[in-house]
């Protein structure tokens, strides 16, 4: 009887363990991304680009700047695509030339919550949005991902979420700029 | 010309899900199930059905470059695809384009739109934005007044645009029509125009968040455009048109007139636009 509780402890803990999966927050180590967290209150969560805009411009880099949610299962997907494909995808992010950045954010965080910083000017996301002529100011959908050059020009423009670059070649695609 | 699509809208419809179910069995498909039949220029089982359809055994010509058509490979939103039509020669009373077609291969309702010209178009130009439901292509056939039949198409990489709630945050404004002239006016020469209606174009796909009930489809059904009483194009529309539908055209004003527009909702709602042109 006194096993029971040590038990059902392991069991209830074999049952949690099979229920979440071991899914890393982010975008994989693989990928040597600079991660950004949010300055800020709930109200006003910020992401300052502004050191990774220097490095990319000081490189003559590229930046893939993705927008992940803490508690989003499309975004778990996109890292997990990721991680499965690490070593074709890798070497194809590094050979052209793109610093991933991973800004870690959370559903919660609507686009009116959510403030972009670059220097001195901080504008809210559909304002940054707007500011750089993305057709996705109008709706802010977890993922995101920007593709930027150096001076935080958009190299193109990119679809709402990940859905339709989760294939090795689609996201060679979206590398390659093939619009 | 409206009765022929209506009518021929069901049929279509039941002709698109059976080639698609069999298309979706032959289909070629990457190991992660994506499509890889991405040519623009490619046919498609849908096409092949509504081709039948709408022009039986007419020729079609793929490379005349009389017509363009430029959509993006991925859109931002599936519900808001934007496309633009350019015509690749002059709306002349000699040889015009008498009539488009905008098909969307794989959409539930695959003939988007049926545009009527005339040579008051003055350049056949157009831009619109579509609601696109799944990978495929989207064409544009443009039918000369000589009975020429010329196409444009373009695969795209976008989904879920006829499911995809509308933001139905102007619902007090439904009916709404306005025209803009975004470059002035140029008298005797083809001028730019934008007709816009506020209306939610409801596909009857979309799920309510809340009710979990399905949103009734409620769209609008057609545009009429004219210039000083004289027809400048009419649209004959659906719900592949994305929310509050709009079209960019042009026309050619001879002297001070009335841009007029009347719409027609699938509710048989009518509203009208209208902008006064000063020379």
């Amino acid at each position: 009887m006194r096993a029971m509780p040590s038990i059902l402890s392991a069991c209830a803990g074999l049952l949690l363990a099979c229920a979440v999966p071991a899914l890393a927050e982010g975008i994989p180590p693989a990928y040597s991304p600079v991660v950004i967290l949010p300055s800020g209150d709930p109200a006003r969560t910020e992401f300052d680009l502004t050191a990774v805009a220097d490095r990319a411009k000081r490189e003559n880099r590229r930046l893939y700047v993705y927008l992940g949610a803490k508690d989003c299962a499309y975004c778990r997907k996109y890292e997990s695509f990721l991680e499965q494909n690490a070593k074709e995808l890798v070497p194809q992010f590094s050979g052209h030339n793109y610093i991933v950045v991973d800004l870690r954010s959370a559903l919660s965080v609507t686009q009116d919550r959510l403030f972009i910083r670059v220097g001195d000017s901080s504008r809210s996301y559909v304002d940054f949005q707007k500011a750089i002529g993305d057709a996705r100011a109008r709706m802010l959908v977890y993922p995101l991902v920007w593709l930027f050059d150096g001076n935080l020009k958009p190299l193109m423009q990119m679809p709402a979420g990940t859905g339709t670059f989760q294939s090795v070649p689609e996201q060679l695609e979206i590398l390659q700029l093939v619009e | 010309m409206r009765m022929t699509k209506r009518a021929g809208g069901v049929v279509l419809a039941a002709f698109c899900w059976m080639a698609t179910a069999a298309w979706t069995a032959n289909e070629a498909e990457t190991p992660r199930g994506l499509p890889s039949g991405v040519d623009h220029a490619a046919s498609s089982p849908q096409w092949e059905t509504i081709r039948a359809k709408l022009f039986q055994d007419r020729r079609i010509d793929t490379a005349s470059g009389k017509v363009q058509l430029t959509v993006p490979l991925r859109a931002p939103f599936g519900a808001a695809v934007p496309v633009k039509i350019t015509s690749g020669l002059p709306q002349a009373p000699g040889l015009y384009v008498r009539r488009m077609y905008i098909v969307i291969d794989k959409n539930p309702s695959a003939l988007a739109a049926v545009l009527d010209l005339t040579p008051e178009v003055g350049q056949a130009d157009f831009e619109t934005r579509l609601r696109v439901d799944e990978y495929g292509h989207i064409r544009v056939i443009s039918e000369l007044s000589n009975g020429e039949l010329h196409m444009a198409s373009r695969y795209v990489k976008v989904s879920g645009g006829c499911t995809q709630p509308p933001n139905r945050d102007q619902l007090h404004n439904i009916g709404k029509t306005v025209f803009r002239l975004p470059e002035g006016v140029r008298m005797e020469a083809p001028t730019p125009a934008e007709v816009q209606v506020i209306h939610p174009n409801d596909t009857g796909f979309e799920l309510n968040q809340i009710t979990v009930m399905y949103i009734p489809p409620h769209f609008v059904r057609s545009i009429k455009v004219s210039y000083a009483d004289r027809k400048v194009f009419e649209a004959d529309v659906d719900f592949s048109i994305s929310e509050n539908p709009s079209f960019r055209f042009n026309f050619v004003p001879h002297g001070a007139g009335e841009l007029r527009a009347e719409v027609e909702d699938s509710k048989e709602q009518r509203f009208t636009g209208r902008l006064a042109v000063l020379p």
